[in-house]
Formats: C-alpha cells, structure tokens, sequence
C-alpha cells in the first residue's frame, strides 16, 4: 500500500575522540532523531499455471505492475521466504544475495544506511503469521478438532516466519503475540477456550491493525465457522484497512458455504480483494488440507515493491500485476487488487493504549 | 486424576512413554509416537473439551513428550471458605434427601434456590448471617432466597438488635410497619421477608442505602408507613424479588436523590399546583390517574413524594416520577433565587416525552435561564415541524451538533459565565426560523457556529484548526499543558481525517463564494477547486451487491446520507449555472456534508480510549441517523441514540440512531468490544465499561490546580491516617466506622472493623476504596473539626493546604474537579462526589449505576498523578488511559462485582508506578506545591 510511512530511526551517533579510540558510550553518545519517509507499496503475489501449481523462478522483468493504469517500477523483489532484494536496472543483485533492501530516502549517512537496510532486509525474510481464531458459540462443536489443526500448522510453518496467536468471541484476546518461538504460540493456542457471541470483523480488524505496525510480509490467516453476530464495523473497513496495509487474508470456514451464506461470500470476496485465499473445509482432513494450502502459497509468494508513480488520485487505486514473456502464458495472477492512502495521521498514531503488539519489534513497515 | 496427582496432589509425567494414562483421561492421543515432533490430537472430543476449558496446562505436557523437563501440575484440592457446615446445605435443599450425601458443591449445583440462598448469605455480614441461621434454619429460608439475595444484604443484626433505617428513633415506627420488634430480630426478620410479597424488604434495604441523615426525613413515625403504603398500593403484584434482576430503580433513585430544603421539606420544582396539573397530564397509568385525582388536595410536598413512591413501581421512562427526577435536578443546581418558574416546570413537563433526554443540558449548566429553556423548546418544535425528511434530518444534526459544541465550550470555561444565556441563545437562535429550503439552513448553520465561535473565541470566522484547537482545551502557558493540549487536538484531527470529513472551511467557504458568485463576483476557479474537495469521499469498496443486501440486512443498510454526498456536483453548478437562483441555492447542496463535519466534531470530542470504529468506519458519522426513523419504534429524533445495526456483515456496520443526548456513554457503549481484556473471556458487562470510559472522557482537567491535585492526594492519605490510628483508639474506630458505614455494606464494614481491631491494618486498608478514604477524612474534618491528633504527615500537611488554600482544598471544588458525571443517577453531566455506596444492578440499567456509583478512579489516577509527578494537564491524557488499562484486566464475576473493579484499578495503578503502561510518557514534570 502506499500509506505514507513514518520510520522514526532512533540511533547513536557516536563521537570519535581522535582518529582511533571511541570515547566511553556513556558519556558521548548523544540521540539523533532521524526522520525518513516513504511511500512504498509492498505487493504479495501469488503465480500459478493452468494445472493450478506454483510458478517458481520469475525475475522482476517478468512483471509488470500498474496503479491506475500508470506503470511502475518494482524496487524491490524477492520470492518465498528468501531475502527481498533491491531492485537495479539489471535485475535484483543475485550475485550478492545479502545486499538487501536498502532505504532510498532520508539523511541517514550511508554506513547507518547499510546497517539499517540489512536489517531491515532480515527482516524482510519470512512471513509475519497472524492466527485469528474463532472462539465463539459457534464453535463448541469441533472446538478441540479445531485446536489441533491449528497446532498442527503452527508446528508446520518452518523458516523464519514468526507467529502471533489471536482468538475472538465478543471480544478480542491475544493468545500470543507475534514470536518466532513456537512453543509460545502452541501454548496460546491451547489456553483457548470456547463461548460468547462472535465478532469476526471487530477482531479482524484489530488483527490487520496490529500486524500493519510489523516491518516485512505479514499475513492473515483466520479459522473460523463464519457467523458474525456481534461486530460493529462491516468487512468492507477491515478488507479496505488489510488492501491498504498490504496484508493478505486466508479465510478457512469450518462450515458449509451454503448454511451461512453471508459469511462465505465476505470471505471469499475479502480474501480475494486482499490476495488471500477461502477455504471451506468441513471436515478435520479439509482443515488440514486448507492448512497446508496455505503454508504452500507462503512458501511461494512473491513479493514486490514498489515506490509510486506520481498519481493525484487521493481515493482509491486499482493494482494490476501481469506477467510478460513466455512464461505468462496460461498463468494466473494472485495478488490485492489496489489499495486507498490512508492519512498519515490516521496510519502513523492511533496506536491503542495496549496494541499487544511487542514493541521490541522495530518500526512500523512500509507496504 | 486425583488417583493419578497421589497424596502430595501433583501429577507428575516425566517422560512420553509414561504419560499414557494421563492421556486417556484427558481426551488425547500422541499423533506420531514420542520424540521431539511428538503431538497431541484429540481422541475423546468430550474429555477434550473439559480438559482444555479446565485450563489444564495442555502444552505444558506436549512438550514434555517431545523430550521437554518433567511435566509436573498440581491437582490437590483448594479449601475454600464455606458458609457454615457442610451440613447445612446438604440437608436442606428444595430436593430434600435427594441433597442429602451429596458434597456442598453438588448440592448447590443441583439445586438452584438453595445457590441463590448460599449466595444471598454469603452478602451478610457474619453476625447477621449466622443469626438467621439459628433463627430459622436453611430449610426455613429457602423460600425467601430470591428477597434475600435482592434485598438481604442491608438486613443487619449488631449485638441481638435489628439494625434498622433511621437507628433508634425510628424503632417503633419499623415496629408498626412490620408489625414485630426490632428488639425481637427473629421475627422482624420473618416479617421483613415475608410481607407482601418481598415489598416491605425491597423498602428498608432502599431505606438502609441511604445517609443517616436521608433516613431522618423517610422514616419519621408518620412518614415511613404513608410511603410504604403507597409503594405497596392496594396490589402487590408481583413481588419484587420475582423478575431476574431488580425492577427498575426509580424506588433507590427517588430516594437517594431527594432534596430537602432548609426547613426540611422535599424540594417542589415548581410548586404543588404544577405537580397536580403534571398528574393530570394525559395517562396510559391507571396509578397515575388515581393519585391525580387525590393531588387536588394536596397541602404539603410530602404528598407530593407519597404519590411518587407509588409511581416507582410504574415501569416507564416518561412518568412523572421521571419527569420529577429530572426536574429535581435541574432545579436543585440552581440558588433559591433562580428556581425554575411554575411555568417553565410545566412546559418542560409537558415536553419530557420528547425532548426530556435533551434536558440533561439544563441540569449541567444551571445557569441557562428559565428563557434561555424556553428558546431551546420553541426551537426544536420549529425543526420537529419541518416537513421535509432529509431536511428536518439534517436540520436536527446541525442544531444539536451545535448544542453540543457549546456544551464543550461551556463546560470547559470557554464561554464565560456571564455569556452563557446569550451564548445560548445566540447559537440557538437562527434555527428559531425555521428551514424551509436547506439553503437557508445552511444560512442558519452558519450563522449558529458564527456565534459559537464568537462566545468561545471572540470572532465568528475561526478556521477548522483554530475550531479544533479550542475543543481541546483552554490555552496553556506552560510546556505540559500545551503538549497534551496538542495531543488532544490531535487526536480529534485524526478521527475527522478517519471519517474523511469535509473541512469546515471548505464548507463555508464554499458557502460564501457561492453567495459572491450570484452576485456577479468572479470567484468560480476557486470554488471549483473547493468543489472538487466533496468529490473526494468515496463509499467504501462495496463487498455485497444490492440484492445480496436487501435479502440479508432489509431495513438495516441504509446510506442514503453518504450516497446523496457522492453525487453531489457542485462544481458542475459552479460550471454552468443555470440561474443565479440555482446558485444560491446551490448552498444547501453543502448542508450534509457541514451537517457531518459538525457531528464529526462531536464525535471526535468524546472519542474513547482504544477507539475503532471512529478511526476506520468512515460511514459512522454519516450513518447517524437523526431522523430515527431506522430505529425500531422510530420517533428517535431527541432520544439517546441507540447503537443500531451490530452483528450484521451486510448492514454497513452499526450506526447510532436517536439525538447527541447522553453521546460520551453511547460511544463508549459502541466502541466498548474492541477493548481486549486481559483474561480469557473476561466479564466485562455492557453497561459498566461505557460508565467507566465516559466517567474519563468527559471530563477535562485544564482548571485543576497543583494545589487540588496534592489535596486528593491529601485527603486519601488521611483517611488512611485514621483507618491507621483506628487500630489502636476503640472510641475512633467506633466514629470512623460509623463514617465507612455510610459508604459501605454492612459486610464489608465489619471484615474492616475486624481488621482494625486484630490490628490488621493493611487488611483494613486494602478493603476501602479510594473514594471512601477520600470521603473519610473529609466527614471526619468537618465533623469533627479540630480533632487533628489522629492523624500524622498527611493530615498535617491537609490543614495546612487548607488553611492557605481553603476554596482550592474544599469538598465542593475537589467534587467538581474530580467527581464523575451521572447523567442516569443524577439526570446530570455534572461532575459530582456523591455520597453513595456502590449501586447494585437493576432491570434496564445493568451495572451502569454502579459505575455512575464508582468515583473511585478519577480520585485513585489523580493520586497517582500527584504522586508522581505529573503535572494536572496531564490528567486529561492519563485519566482516560489509566482507565482503558483498568477495563482490560477487569475480571469480574457477577454484574455487581465492584471488587474486581478495585482490583483492575489498582493493579493498573502498580503498573503506572513500575513504568509497565509505556503509552503513558515517563517524564513527568516535578513541580511543589505552592
């Protein structure tokens, strides 16, 4: 998304005494505020050919990504779990797999800048996973069926993918917060317990706002039997927050689509809007399928970025990604189909009073 | 499982291959055999289940199996108190034997009168409950459990006498009333419980809520039986104790609320012929028409309140005893010299049905003059007269978005006292006319907020940040103060920005450029341009078709507001007007998009803590629904707004529906799920939170002094002083218990005077709440002035802050600055100490009266505050932080749970301390008290 992106990087300059020695921390470090802005819009896409596998190996060259019609230029690039990579006119550096992402913008020295973007580049390796998981009266039946297959999958997910756990009735409860620890995860997800009306999209959002404060691709997995009888704002605001976050939206229903027929069309349109994926899996061995599904579309997404063109549309701007050249042929494109700017003021503050989201995990990300 | 934990009571698995037995109770199986992969899946779905609602440590175990540290989970027994012996409840329960052999807690399961019973006793203090005990046994009390637990816990026997409302001197009139002895406990017990139906013990445990000194005036030899019998009537009825939850409250409001002027009368709004005209006011009661006949006698207000006693029972929200209630409180704020005239108690009686919830206004600024009241009526019976829908709707946006942005400027002192009657009257004013076309409502829009802006600020023209700067508060000259001053403008930008509203300035000036452009001006580039800024909004992405909406939210989805906005072209007029008519009629094209801007600023004012919907449903200030046509029942337009269309995915998301009346507690109401709470399913009752949250958000804190500040703190202190010397002076504690006594239940005031008198200090401290050590030390000063050797630094330090500051340090100012409002207690958003103890839940109400009841949070975080640090401006950003943080931890059991509440405040409070709440800036500013 193209939400503008406040990064406040708060770092050390430290004073050198002479040529040689660094005079004690303590009494020469002094904090510098450095301020950089960008406006990055970071796309997860999904390609598959005809038979409905995976089409691994494509370069940047092999996309094309438009917003509005205007083309664009990818400025990063990576595919699966592996490092995004800087984009340069030749190509991603393959040559130099960990010259990672490097910030274009902003007056950091260019040694800090290094620093900063490796980092950052790490990050960038891997998925940030958030769990939603439906706690409701709905699901007294097969509640424990349902906490294995979710174990399962966080077991599953290998590489550096970090997991957060969250389930919801009324309320919202953050079973785990995001951790590459999987036994904390595990542990959040059976404390669970089941009861109370359900409030989906309530709890979805607080999720999509929650992983949108985490540098790198994130996604949004929710297990749920559909119903929503309690929540206040309408999928249309949480599918319109996760677009414009970048954060695609797997949707696994535990009920037929045809008994909840309101349900299965929001989670069918809402994870396609954002790149995601609905499941509809009524059985213990679909859930698992569904699982699997997904942690095989993780595995294989490729990630783009993209700082935009000059577009006065303040409102909503529609995203194509094609594939040119040979490959192209008979292969389909998964990815969020645009995105509205939000305000700085409404993406950068609003951090409720306890988001729950670990503060030690670095600045809020550019999508 | 008990087999399994042995006799030291811990279940022990060491290794994978030993943990099959433990498994197989538990529902699970290893999927993959042992080793570090090794997992768990369900076997038996219904063992599983209990095992993980159990809260048995599942994953704890799991990675045992894969090789983990030993598994080890204690399964012994907890004791837990029981009331009286086993014996007691295994053998009386309304199965008779059928209890008999079973342990307690199956009894009680198994039997829900005799839980209830259990549960009504546990509320009594011990001396009490073990009397009716041994006056009549469990088997014998079992039918009056459900009075009991509704009406049981005020019922209080000290030293074989019965405790009774207005002490000694109203004995005997108990004594007639209940026909046995006070002195004779067992059967004035009986009789209490007994009598009609449970009505005589829903009285005395009203009467028992109050102050000593309320009690004098009900329970006076010729009072008390006149009051009883009128609130008995000449049909019981159901009794009290019959429904699920209390009826409603009017019986506790009516009482506790009461006024008695100096000559120990009930106060009369008004005066006694107005009252009979009130009763003879058209009625669908048959009380009502009963006592209107007999009100043509009446020769004394006590008549008055006997007729209101009877009509506590009518349940309803227009009656008189509501009308009375309310008029009460917009009367009793206001100096004798200013009562409210017997014509306008009448008018206003005879609009209430209408408009009453609007009268809340007139109860917070007393000073509004009988015509400035008079003015608001006419006016909004000239907009309720508009017969266009749309327009009236937007017409009722505009005019109460405007009363309400003069309520925040008023009650932030930014509209001077002396102004306030012209102020009112001059932003009221330009509606007086009427709209015919919404051309001239824009007219009477702008003209309105021109006013506004010209009380508050001295010119009519400001800019939207200059509009918004004011809302946030006063200027401030010190850094402290203007940060959060900023901070707060801030956060009223971004849920503008949130709702994508149109700026006021863009709206009026588009207003006026249109007006110079029929006059020949050349000024259309420019209004092209503004133009062009109402095209911004766009509907949000649609998810559903509108068939898919009409089958799945008929009559819920509705954004006729929103979808005119979007196919509004002005600057198509602006283009090629047709006429200069056109032109200037092209103003009211603009009306619902200033109508949203200025409920936006509303909206935002008041925004909760943790907000969601106000930050990304931009629909949810356009969704107002003024009309309150969507609203079942409709007819909406003055009322509190309900929160309308949740739980509907296809409905658009909830909107509210109804007036700006009673806003601070709706939003908190709408806003109040997406607070996480930190315990699994946590209990967080519907109408508890919104008290807690508007009870911190309306309030703000620019006139609080450091001196104010340090005396909260004081006065907590020195109540804790007393409760401390109490240990040791039997005679104190005797007076700082009859003090506590008047905050407290009669159980909780004797666990602390057993403290007290074990010398368990800390016991007794942690047992009081901030607002009843506060209260404590203030009665304690005033009551006994003088007395000062009971307590140490803290009181020292009081009367020497009192003696210099004695306005900044007085019970009246503290109670505005840091009471909390009690718009459904007191009718009034008035910030206001009052003298009562926690309310329990009733019908309708829920736990909202008790969180209008609880004070305790804005005296504990101003503590906290002072204590730290932190400079008074700072309240207005740590108030309704600290209080969000509070919500979340609430765990409560029962809807009257107020010590869960204590709980939440207080770990909430650590946290402050220990630096935990990071949202909450460190650095505070240190400054002494002058």
């Amino acid at each position: 998304m193209a939400k503008r992106f406040l990064f406040f990087l708060l770092f050390v300059v430290v004073v050198l005494c002479g040529s040689i020695n660094r005079a004690p921390a303590q009494e020469t470090e002094t904090e510098t505020k450095i301020r950089v802005e960008v406006d990055m819009v970071q796309l997860n896409v999904a390609v598959m050919d005809r038979k409905g596998n995976y089409v691994t190996g494509l370069r940047p060259s092999d996309f094309v990504v438009t917003e509005d019609g205007i083309a664009q230029k990818v400025a990063t690039f990576g595919e699966g779990n592996e490092a995004t990579r800087r984009v340069t006119s030749n190509g991603p550096d393959r040559e130099h797999p960990g010259d990672r992402m490097r910030l274009q913008h902003g007056s950091a020295d260019s040694d800090t800048s290094s620093e900063l973007g490796s980092e950052l580049g790490s990050m960038m390796a891997g998925a940030n996973v958030f769990i939603l998981f439906d706690t409701s009266n709905y699901m007294y039946r097969g509640f424990v069926f349902a906490q294995d297959a979710i174990a399962e999958f966080v077991r599953s997910l290998d590489g550096p993918d970090r997991v957060a756990f969250y389930s919801y009735s009324r309320d919202l409860s953050r079973g785990a917060t995001l951790t590459a620890d999987r036994s904390q995860v595990l542990h959040g997800v059976r404390t669970t317990v089941a009861g109370d009306d359900a409030a989906l999209y309530n709890a979805l959002l607080m999720t999509v706002r929650d992983a949108g404060q985490n540098t790198g691709r994130k996604v949004i997995v929710v297990f749920s039997n559909g119903p929503d009888n309690a929540s206040m704002v309408p999928p249309e605001d949480v599918a319109e927050l996760a677009q414009s976050k970048g954060i695609p939206i797997y949707m696994i229903s535990t009920r037929e689509a045809k008994l909840e027929p309101v349900s299965s069309t929001v989670f069918k349109r809402m994870s396609a809007a954002t790149g995601g994926e609905a499941y509809f899996a009524k059985t213990w061995k679909q859930q698992q399928k569904a699982f699997a599904s997904i942690r095989n579309d993780l595995a294989h997404l490729y990630s783009l970025s993209y700082y935009p063109q000059a577009n006065p549309n303040r409102g909503w701007r529609s995203i194509t990604v094609k594939l040119v050249g040979d490959r192209a042929k008979g292969c389909r494109v998964r990815t969020r189909n645009g995105y509205r700017p939000q305000s700085t003021r409404v993406s950068a503050e609003t951090v409720t009073p306890a988001s729950g989201v670990d503060s030690a995990q670095g600045p809020p990300s550019s999508n | 499982m008990v087999t399994l934990a042995g006799p030291e009571g811990v279940i022990r698995v060491s290794s994978c291959d030993q943990a099959g037995p433990l498994l197989n109770i538990l529902g699970y199986r290893l999927r993959e055999g042992c080793g570090k992969d090794a997992a768990l899946e369900t076997a038996d779905p219904e063992s599983a289940f209990l095992t993980i609602d159990s809260g048995f440590p599942l994953a704890e175990l799991e990675q045992t199996l894969q090789g983990g540290h030993p598994f080890a989970c204690h399964f012994a027994p907890t004791p837990v108190p029981l009331l009286f012996s086993p014996d007691d409840w295994t053998h009386a329960g309304t199965k008779g034997s059928q209890n008999k052999g079973n342990d307690v807690l199956d009894s009680l399961l198994d039997d829900p009168a005799l839980a209830r019973l259990y549960w009504a006793m546990a509320r009594m203090d011990t001396e009490t409950s073990a009397s009716l005990r041994q006056f009549a046994g469990i088997p014998r009390l079992l039918p009056f459990a459900p009075v009991l637990d509704f009406y049981g816990s005020h019922i209080s026997i000290r030293n074989g006498r019965m405790v009774v409302p207005g002490g000694a001197a109203a004995e005997s009139a108990w004594k007639a009333l209940a026909e046995a002895d006070p002195e004779s406990p067992k059967e004035f017990v009986a009789r209490l419980l007994a009598k009609d139906d449970g009505w005589l013990a829903a009285y005395f445990d009203t009467l028992s809520r109050l102050t000593p000194a309320q009690q004098v005036y009900f329970t006076e030899a010729h009072r008390l039986p006149r009051f009883y019998e009128a609130l008995r009537g000449k049909d019981i009825g159901d009794g009290p104790a019959r429904p699920v939850f209390r009826p409603d409250p009017d019986l506790l409001l009516l009482v506790t609320r009461l006024e008695l002027d100096s000559s120990g009368q009930p106060m009369v709004p008004g005066n006694l012929e107005v009252w009979e005209q009130i009763l003879r006011q058209k009625s669908d009661s048959k009380v009502v028409r009963q006592w209107a006949k007999r009100a043509n006698h009446w020769k004394n207000p006590d008549q008055l309140v006997e007729a209101l006693f009877a009509f506590s029972r009518q349940s309803t929200e227009d009656g008189p005893l509501q009308i009375y209630l309310m008029l009460s409180a917009i009367d009793g704020a206001r100096p004798p010299e200013r009562r409210l005239s017997p014509q306008t108690v009448r008018l206003l009686a005879q609009k209430f049905a209408r408009f009453g919830n609007q009268y809340l206004t007139f109860s917070e600024f007393e000073a509004l003059n009988d015509d400035s009241i008079t003015r608001f009526l006419e006016v909004a019976e000239v907009i309720d007269r508009i017969s266009n829908v749309t327009l009236r709707a937007n017409a009722l946006g505009i005019f109460q978005a405007n009363v309400g942005l003069w309520q925040v400027l008023a009650r932030q002192g930014q509209i001077p006292a002396a102004k306030v009657n012209t102020s009112w009257q001059a932003v009221i004013g330009p509606f007086a006319a009427g709209s015919p076309s919404s051309a001239q409502l824009f007219d009477s829009a702008q003209a309105s907020v021109g006013e506004l802006w010209r009380a508050a600020a001295g010119r009519p023209n400001l800019s939207q940040d200059e509009v918004v700067a004011l809302l946030a508060g006063p200027s401030q000259s010190n850094p402290d103060g203007q940060r959060v001053r900023q901070e707060l403008a801030d956060r009223i930008r971004s849920v503008m920005d949130g709702q994508r509203l149109v700026s006021l300035d863009t709206l009026l000036a588009l207003g006026d450029g249109l007006n110079e452009l029929a006059q020949g001006k050349d000024v259309g580039n420019t209004l092209i341009s503004l133009a062009g800024q109402l095209k911004e909004f766009e509907m949000p992405r649609p998810m559903f078709t509108s068939s898919e909406r009409s089958e799945w939210a008929a009559g819920f989805y509705n954004t006729r507001h929103s979808s005119l906005q979007t196919r509004t072209d002005l600057a198509k007029i602006i283009k090629s007007p047709r006429s200069k008519k056109e032109l200037v009629e092209a103003r009211g094209l603009v009306v619902p998009f200033l109508r949203d801007t200025l409920v936006g600023l509303n909206y935002a004012y008041y925004e909760p803590p943790g907000a969601q919907i106000l930050l990304n449903n931009p629909l949810f200030v356009r969704s107002h629904d003024f009309s309150g046509e969507m609203a079942m029942g409709g007819g909406q337009s003055w009322h509190v707004p309900h929160v309308f269309g949740s739980g509907l995915p296809a409905g658009g998301g909830a909107h509210l529906a109804g007036s700006l009346a009673d806003l601070p507690f709706v939003l908190a109401e709408a806003e109040q799920d997406f607070i996480v709470p930190e315990n699994v399913q946590a209990l967080i009752w519907h109408e508890l939170v919104p008290g807690l949250v508007s009870s911190a958000t309306l309030p703000r804190w620019w006139g609080v002094t450091r001196n104010e500040l340090h005396a909260v703190t004081l006065y907590q202190r020195t109540g804790e002083e007393l409760l401390t010397a109490a240990a040791q002076d039997e005679k104190l504690r005797q007076t700082v218990l009859d003090i506590l006594s008047e905050r407290m239940a009669p159980q909780r005031s004797e666990q602390v005077g057993k403290a007290l008198r074990a010398g368990a200090v800390q016991e007794a401290l942690s047992r009081a709440l901030p607002g009843e050590t506060f209260y404590l030390a203030a009665e304690f000063r005033q009551r006994f002035p003088g007395q000062d050797g009971h307590w140490g630094k803290a009181g020292e330090e009081l009367d020497a802050l009192s003696k210099e500051y004695p306005a900044e340090v007085s019970w009246k100012r503290l109670s505005d600055d840091f009471g909390v409002p009690h718009p459904a207690l007191a009718q009034s958003y008035s910030r206001e100490l009052l003298k009562v103890k926690p309310f329990p839940a009733f019908m309708g109400y829920s736990s909202r009266l008790l969180a209008e009841s609880w004070d305790s949070n804005n005296l504990y975080w101003a503590r906290l505050a002072d204590e730290l640090g932190y400079s008074p401006a700072m309240l207005n950003r740590l108030v309704p932080e600290l209080t969000y943080h509070m919500v979340e931890k609430i765990f409560a059991t029962d809807f009257e749970d107020w010590p869960a509440m204590l709980r939440a405040m207080r770990e909430t409070g650590d946290e402050f301390r220990s630096g935990k709440i990071t949202t909450v800036p460190k650095v505070a500013v240190t400054t002494s008290v002058q």
